[in-house]
């Protein structure tokens, strides 16, 4: 699927994306981060057609589209099965197929409150995995998440992750934003940002590193090698670096007037 | 198209607003038809009236059956909105059928009337013309054309207003009168055929423009 030079505003609004150019290949995960109102559920939605670009081109949009919104759909007063029965017609299951497959994802999830529950009724996270199994009652080519993990409780983070690498393996391309990039980096194969409506590659960032300035004039570690980013915190910098420079730069802040409180991944 | 049409019906019965303008319907028919003993072809045409009112309302129901976030995992699955848009016709076009057959043979039920193949035609001419009007308006007042709830019930009233009571706007308005007037005509095929076309016209042009108006918002 390719998307080129994909600009989209509503109305005579500001532009939310522009001059975006986008390749998925068959069996990625990509994921995309960027902060708050980003244009990250704007590029979703293009790309599962309920919004249309402003300007640009969307090619090879596969037939089989999931689409997990991050909206739960809080009034739908049928039971959960019956709701994913309802879907699984919608894409073209018989009513038996449907029923079993609504079946295989609810037992998978461990939806608390049980099948027959109604929708609105369910707690949120629950009623996320209703969600979340809309999309996957026909193995979909194109699967498009908006911040799948939030709101989940870490048992179904692992059901989710196998879910989305299923949905890999069987050649179809995954999308996923999260605003954390430890959970982006995690489940993907590659990272996109968006920021000020475009959108770019973005690399891991590794490991996160705090420190205390201990000399009188600290080194400077904000242009070093790897750093992506130098957050100024009361007595303490946080400082984010890729993998393969971080003992490199743990060296240079060691000896240049800092001390370490904390590494983490 | 038939499991996404199944889905919108279990959807609005499931949300039972459907209810009011149903009752409203049989109220109002039940108010002017007891003990009423004379032609039917007036009460059809106040009937025809009511049916208007109501199917604005139904169509109104059917639409905003599925909140915009329910209603974004659909239009995916279903693979447009246009399909979805389809399927709220489908239904709401359903629901007003069992509408005129409640306007057809409630009179009957409350008053002694001689029922005749050709009152019968007229009578169901006439409140599917109300019918299909009423859906045009619905479906340019309903969401996601119009979101907010207040504009919605304004434009609604605002509409349906303008065609019952704005002498000669066609289709309803010159069906009242033909049908309520002191000597109804007794075979008037042509003009029903005429503003019953008139009505399917309305109905498609709606279509088509809210299609215009979802795709343009989206």
């Amino acid at each position: 699927m390719l998307l080129r030079g994909i600009g989209k505003r509503y109305g005579d609004g500001p532009w939310v994306l522009s001059g975006v150019d986008l390749d998925l290949t068959a069996g990625e995960v990509v994921a995309v981060v960027g902060t708050n109102g980003a244009g990250k559920s704007t590029l979703l939605r293009l790309l599962v057609g309920l919004s249309r670009p402003t300007v640009g081109d969307i090619r090879g949009r596969p037939a089989s589209i999931g689409y997990v919104p991050d909206r739960f759909p809080p009034h739908e007063r049928m039971s959960a099965r019956a709701y994913l029965i309802h879907m699984g017609r919608i894409r073209g299951l018989r009513t038996e197929p449907a029923a079993r497959r609504a079946d295989e994802l609810i037992e998978r999830l461990a939806l608390v409150g049980g099948a027959g529950t109604s929708v609105r009724r369910l707690s949120k996270g629950n009623a996320q995995k209703i969600v979340l199994a809309q999309a996957l009652l026909v193995p979909p080519d194109l699967l498009v998440l908006d911040e799948p993990w939030s709101g989940l409780d870490t048992a179904t983070h692992t059901v989710l992750a196998e879910l989305v690498a299923e949905v890999g393996h069987a050649g179809g391309s995954v999308v996923f934003t999260d605003h954390r990039e430890a959970i982006a980096a995690a489940y993907s194969h590659r990272m996109l940002r968006i920021a000020g409506g475009r959108v770019s590659a973005h690399e891991a960032v590794g490991v996160t590193i705090e420190l205390r300035p201990v000399g009188d004039a600290p080194v400077t570690l904000a242009g070093h090698p790897g750093v992506t980013e130098v957050r100024e915190r009361q007595d303490a910098v946080v400082v984010l670096v890729a993998d393969e420079q971080r003992d490199a730069l743990l060296r240079t802040a060691l000896a240049g007037g800092w001390s370490v409180l904390s590494v983490r991944r | 198209m038939t499991a996404l049409v199944r889905y919108v019906l279990a959807s609005v019965v499931h949300s039972q607003r459907y209810l009011p303008p149903y009752l409203v319907f049989l109220a109002v028919m039940g108010i002017l038809t007891s003990n009423d003993a004379g032609s039917l072809l007036p009460i059809y045409a106040v009937a025809a009236g009511v049916e208007l009112m109501c199917a604005t309302w139904l169509t109104i129901v059917v639409a905003n059956a599925d909140d915009p976030g329910q209603r974004a995992i659909t239009v995916v699955n279903a693979g447009g909105s246009g399909r979805v848009l389809v399927a709220t016709v489908l239904v709401t076009a359903a629901g007003c059928v069992v509408m005129t057959l409640f306007g057809l043979f409630f009179p009957l039920t409350s008053g002694r009337h001689r029922l005749t193949v050709p009152v019968v035609a007229i009578g169901t001419a006439a409140m599917l013309t109300a019918a299909c009007t009423g859906m045009a308006i619905g479906l340019l007042c309903a969401r996601p054309v119009i979101r907010r709830t207040g504009i919605m019930v304004l434009t609604a009233i605002g509409a349906m207003l303008v065609f019952l009571l704005v002498p000669g706007v066609p289709p309803v308005n010159p069906v009242f009168h033909l049908l309520a007037g002191d000597q109804p005509p007794a075979h008037p095929v042509g003009p029903m055929l005429l503003f019953g076309a008139i009505a399917v016209l309305l109905l498609a042009g709606s279509t088509a423009l809210a299609r215009f108006f979802i795709v343009r918002r989206d």
